[in-house]
């Protein structure tokens, strides 16, 4: 009698337990990132940028009372890993909401399981735009935010009318050059060669030797970052090329690691450490101090990471809960004035961004050249309200 | 002309880094699939000699030494109780390969590492400016090939292993100590991969997983030219004219996977490769 007593108070006392955890519990924010592969150069910084907005908002108090914890994945930078990356957090971390950044091709293979998770999502990558999803907002840059800057610029300070572009063969490197394509010819240029390697592809000879052939003005390339994009500079600079060359894909960590290559390089950005503001100050100290040595530079995709940290909090704290329809209801109209200036995911699960165009130095740094306020993503999704 | 010197020095970076994987598999019978591995390690030697501040150059020595010691180390350990299990010895290189990744991976982070270029000018060839470097690897693997011919053809040690090359039970019968033969071949073997790694580091980036991307190249082109470094030479040759002309006329992608294809087919129609033809 006694034993049978003992049991049913023990279950119930379970069963309060786990009610209350459901409610009083930390709220988990899964991060699928390439922490092996193509982003594995730059996942780290990615990782402790979202950590920092997580303990930055834990010590000030949480979420509705709630703590914010972090159940970080890797998905190996492509389809298949991103794929089991997702299942794991949705089905059986049963995260709250899914903030990262990915590769395409991950993120690709990752929405379907965020549709069928009911998951709020915030992708944090620049990518080649028109992705579209119910659940998924956008705070980084499209190629209607990111390219016209440069182009703009080549054609206006450098005379520049014929561009040879080169990218890697996969769906980031021919969106952005289909892109920038298209905005060359609108514009009055030309396009003198436009050629792909895939992503593994170490040896960019003859594209380099057709470049030579042609003769334009102007270089843009599109590569995966990392690997690639050190490998083909590295190429580029021992064949003697030295014309106004613009990366889409580097980022200000990448640039120190190509050392004297990078110098000269043009890229354009929503995110430079150079920015001059007090949040971004305020940002960059609190990232050194709680990094030290460690602190890999907070960089383009790193920075809207711990951006899109905040953006969910003023969303569930809107919502009033971690309910995903009401989140996702409220993510458009929350906005967070971080190291980037004033975010706002208000233009069909995209935001308008301030986009600097920066040329890196001998040392490294990047120089701001020009300033473009607030550059619409123009119309990524109509279909989406 | 420049189509002439790219397809010259796209065979000669190859040949460079091919020809270990060659001398293991001439005497040893066995894929070394950590080959890749030995490539990286290579790099990652240039990057420590530098970060102790000795000259980039330095790097060739020292990599060729340590390449060369821990592929002693793999070879009494790993490699010699499998040469009768060629298939596993594959198995067993292929996660060689992976452990050496991660190792590295655990010493110095998966970041690209940063070496300042051996040579970054480019000169003036006829009618074109070309980069001094890859004209260097030309000579570099002139240098390497004729090193490598006059063991084979002119020391004791080659004769030996020309002999288990070509009946290893009459080798033995005859007194030569094939365990030591395998053993200095693998560490030679490994050595010139390593010393390939540190020739790669101009040219593409230094990161853990640098050596996959050149890893089946190499196996392609060693499957075609069986035993003999003639015939990896002339493997070399007519696959990167022919990588280099498709690239250059129908698409990169394409060329790309012209070395695999181009190696299928020779093995289709001659199972011996390039080696007797």
């Amino acid at each position: 009698m006694t034993a049978k007593l003992f049991a049913a108070s023990a279950v119930s006392l379970l069963l309060a337990t786990a009610a209350q955890a459901a409610d009083s519990g930390p709220i988990v924010i899964g991060v699928p990132v390439g922490l092996s592969g193509a982003n594995s150069v730059v996942a780290p910084s990615v990782v402790q940028e979202a950590q920092l907005a997580v303990d930055e908002i834990n010590a000030a108090g949480g979420v509705l009372g709630r703590k914010l914890q972090l159940e970080v994945a890797d998905d190996a930078s492509g389809a298949a890993g991103a794929q089991k990356a997702f299942d794991s957090l949705i089905y059986q971390k049963k995260v709250d909401a899914l903030i990262s950044m990915e590769t395409s091709a991950a993120r690709n293979a990752g929405l379907p399981a965020v549709g069928k998770g009911r998951v709020p999502y915030i992708y944090t990558s620049f990518y080649e735009g028109h992705s579209c999803n119910k659940y998924m907002y956008v705070d980084a840059w499209v190629p209607e935010q990111q390219v016209p800057p440069i182009v703009d610029n080549f054609a206006k300070d450098k005379g520049a009318k014929t561009y040879f572009l080169i990218g890697s063969d996969y769906a980031f490197g021919r969106g952005m050059l289909g892109f920038t394509r298209k905005y060359v010819e609108k514009t009055g240029g030309k396009i003198v060669g436009e050629e792909y390697l895939p992503m593994d592809g170490a040896d960019w000879t003859p594209i380099l030797s057709k470049l030579k052939d042609a003769k334009p003005d102007a270089i843009i390339t599109s590569t995966a970052g990392g690997a690639p994009n050190v490998t083909l500079t590295k190429q580029m600079r021992a064949a003697g090329i030295d014309l106004p060359y613009a990366n889409l894909a580097v980022d200000e960590g990448t640039a120190k690691s190509m050392g004297a290559d990078a110098t000269g390089i043009y890229l354009s950005a929503s995110y430079v450490t150079g920015i001059d503001s007090p949040e971004n100050k305020k940002f960059l100290d609190a990232a050194n101090k709680k990094f030290g040595a460690d602190l890999k530079t907070p960089n383009d995709l790193s920075v809207p990471e711990y951006e899109a940290v905040y953006l969910y909090k003023l969303a569930v704290e809107k919502a009033g809960s971690t309910d995903p329809a009401k989140v996702i209801e409220a993510m458009p109209t929350v906005s967070f004035t971080g190291p980037r200036g004033a975010i706002i995911m208000d233009k069909q699960h995209h935001a308008p961004l301030t986009m600097y165009l920066g040329q890196v130095q001998s040392d490294g740094a990047v120089k701001v050249a020009a300033t473009f306020k607030d550059v619409d993503p123009g119309e990524q999704c109509p279909n989406l309200k | 002309m420049l189509l002439l010197l790219d397809i010259l020095t796209t065979a000669a970076i190859l040949f460079v880094v091919s020809v270990g994987l060659l001398a293991i598999f001439g005497v040893l019978k066995i894929i070394n699939f950590a080959h890749g591995a030995w490539l990286t390690i290579g790099a990652y030697c240039a990057v420590v000699s530098v970060r102790l501040g000795l000259n980039p150059w330095a790097g060739l020595p020292i990599a060729f030494v340590v390449g060369a010691l821990l592929g002693g180390v793999a070879e009494l350990f790993i490699i010699r109780p499998l040469y009768r299990r060629p298939l596993d010895a594959i198995l067993a290189t292929w996660g060689l390969g992976i452990v050496i990744g991660q190792l590295i991976t655990l010493a110095f982070g998966r970041d690209v590492q940063l070496i300042p270029n051996l040579m970054s000018s480019t000169v003036r060839v006829l009618s074109v400016d070309y980069s001094v470097y890859r004209l260097f690897m030309l000579f570099a693997a002139l240098a390497i090939g004729a090193l490598f011919a006059l063991t084979i053809e002119g020391t004791r040690l080659g004769l030996s292993a020309r002999a288990v090359i070509m009946n290893e039970t009459l080798a033995r019968s005859l007194g030569i100590d094939t365990d030591r033969v395998r053993l200095t071949t693998f560490m030679i073997g490994a050595g010139l991969a390593a010393l390939a790694g540190v020739l790669l580091t101009p040219l593409t980036s230094v990161d853990p997983n640098m050596g996959v991307a050149w890893l089946i190249g190499a196996f392609m082109l060693v499957m075609v030219a069986d035993t003999s470094y003639l015939a990896l030479a002339a493997a070399c040759l007519i696959f990167s004219g022919a990588q280099v002309l498709v690239s250059t006329f129908v698409s990169p992608v394409l060329g790309g996977i012209s070395i695999a294809v181009l190696a299928a087919l020779v093995l289709r129609i001659n199972p011996r490769g390039f080696s007797r033809a």
